[in-house]
């Protein structure tokens, strides 16, 4: 479980105050995949920084464990960071030792008997799928690979926290899947909480439980994947999400609706779950004297979960479209007019 | 020819003597004020404003008075230490006053190459700052220090035949002596070339070391 209570960061750069984190409050549960977002400079590096000390904060608690950091001595911090795993962005291999070495590290400086090393090492390089890459130096290695070694070093002392700090920036799409199934599977068999930061939604829609999204240096939305991609409250966060979600109203459909304002019923319609496997259009039109017109439409899983997206045109008499508003309210979907000049 | 070759062979002997110690004790001055420079700047594992700030002062002092008035500037230091300013031995002592600085730059210079990243990989190991030194620091820049030390080396060279000319001895003192104040033109063209295959030697050699430690 990782804590931060109240926690700012104040750079001083040439002068000026900068405050990096502003005041930041995030329970991390144990066993949970927790993804944080932002953009670049939003204090989401620093935030994540603190939970192994990379960085101090200026002021407030980070708690790991139960242990309070900001109260424990250096060396005591030492202990502790052999509990949290960290994968890099750019991974931070020692290109001066092989594979094996560079996993070993961590064991190594823990003063682990060396059998004892070699069996955990080998079970790693199992685990990560790279057994028969042992002996190879990290400059004979793909992106894919080195991160996969990163994460296999991480796992080296049997952390209960990993750290993610962009791990799979640097790594093209189909690298990023494989990466994130792995972090899953890690999450999955041993149980291991795993903070990620990220300025890429779509990791977040991939393995997170919880998101939260930062803006200069404060936590401005937080709650479920599911939550925050079906119904975003900041603008921050409607951003991130329409960036993998692409649930916006596209342009020649907004001609439409702007060419015939006041003439036209759009509505959209956001299905959640369950709701998203019923015929609810079918039955609007057998049920009411309406016509129904889909302009635009797609389903997205969040979480396993299907989340459908519909602009639909409803045609007919306001007051059996008015009817078959109440219907749809009774069900478990949300339905919101489309104005013209709005999205 | 005013020289025999026995007479070139013990010259050789001592130039290579000088060098040997010379660089074996500004290592050890180098080596450790190379790391100091590196690990106590600002916002290093280490940072110590004070501490790099004298080193770095001390280091350009030295790094800025020439060989050869260095050579004569330190000679109560030099009697203090070997008891003679003249020799082989006596010219080791403002060898290692030259080379120890500039092998500490060298040192930094390689250190600093070093990705940060790796550095901090290691604070997230939970690594000491000894650790981080000897297990990351120094196997990473390992290769580029084995360069540093090869520049260091042929700098050396170069230094003990100056030494020659105060009475150090070796193949600078027989080019000087006979070669230059004798107008023996073949004792000057043996010892330069003596010189520039010993230069040439260790330039390859350092090349192949640290081509197979990077790549090993």
């Amino acid at each position: 479980m990782i804590e931060f209570q109240n926690l700012k960061k104040v750079y001083n750069s040439g002068g000026q105050q900068v405050a990096a984190l502003n005041g930041i409050d995030l329970t991390i549960n144990r066993g949970e995949i927790f993804g944080v977002i932002g953009f670049s400079g939003a204090g989401k590096s620093s935030l994540i920084r603190c939970v192994n000390w990379l960085e101090q904060p200026t002021s407030g608690r980070v708690i790991v464990d139960g242990y309070d950091l900001t109260a424990l001595s250096a060396k005591e911090i030492r202990e502790v960071k052999r509990n949290i795993g960290m994968v890099f962005q750019h991974f931070n291999l020692l290109n001066s030792k092989t594979v094996f070495a560079n996993v070993a590290m961590p064991l190594f400086l823990a003063k682990v008997p060396k059998e004892e090393i070699k069996k955990r090492v080998g079970e790693l390089l199992e685990f990560v799928g790279l057994s028969d890459k042992a002996n190879n130096y990290p400059d004979q290695l793909s992106g894919g690979q080195k991160q996969r070694i990163g994460i296999a070093r991480a796992l080296a002392t049997q952390p209960s926290i990993l750290l993610c700090d962009e791990a799979t920036s640097a790594l093209d799409p189909q690298t990023t899947s494989s990466i994130l199934d792995l972090l899953k599977k890690i999450n999955r068999e041993y149980n291991i909480t795993i903070l990620i930061i990220t300025h890429e939604m779509a990791v977040i829609r991939e393995i997170c439980d919880r998101v939260a999204v930062i803006e200069a240096g404060k936590i401005i939305e937080e709650g479920t994947v599911f939550d925050v991609f079906s119904s975003p409250k900041t603008e921050t966060a409607r951003n991130f999400v329409s960036s993998v979600m692409n649930d916006q109203i596209p342009d020649s459909i907004k001609e439409i609706v702007e060419k015939n304002a006041g003439l036209q019923k759009i509505f959209r319609i956001n299905f959640i779950g369950n709701s998203a496997g019923q015929p609810l259009l079918s039955q609007l039109a057998k049920k009411f004297d309406i016509h129904v017109n889909v302009l635009f439409g797609n389903i997205t899983e969040l979480q396993g979960t299907p989340f459908g997206n519909l602009i639909v045109e409803f045609q007919g008499a306001e007051s059996e479209i008015n009817r078959a508003l109440m219907f749809i309210s009774q069900e478990k979907v949300t339905v919101k007019e489309v104005k013209a000049h709005a999205s | 020819m005013l020289v025999n070759s026995d007479q070139i062979i013990e010259a050789l002997i001592e130039t290579i003597q000088m060098v040997a110690f010379s660089l074996l004790f500004s290592a050890v001055l180098g080596l450790p004020l190379g790391i100091l420079l590196v690990v106590t700047r600002k916002g290093h594992l280490l940072e110590n404003l004070p501490v790099f700030n004298v080193i770095n002062g001390i280091i350009n002092i030295f790094r800025s008075v020439p060989f050869i008035i260095l050579m004569v500037a330190i000679i109560p230091v030099t009697r203090l230490i070997v008891g003679t300013s003249i020799g082989t031995a006596a010219a080791v002592v403002p060898l290692v006053f030259y080379a120890g600085p500039y092998i500490a730059r060298l040192i930094e210079n390689s250190l600093l190459e070093v990705d940060p990243g790796v550095l901090e990989a290691a604070q997230a190991m939970g690594a000491t700052p000894a650790q981080i030194i000897f297990k990351f620091l120094i196997p990473e820049a390992l290769s580029s220090l084995v360069l540093a030390f090869t520049i260091a080396t042929i700098g050396l060279v170069g230094a003990s035949a100056m030494a020659g000319a105060v009475g150090g001895g070796g193949l600078g003192d027989l080019a000087i002596t006979y070669g230059y104040q004798r107008f023996d033109t073949m004792v000057m063209i043996i010892t330069v070339g003596i010189l520039v295959v010993m230069v040439q030697g260790l330039q390859t050699f350092g090349n192949i070391l640290s081509k197979r430690i990077r790549r090993r």
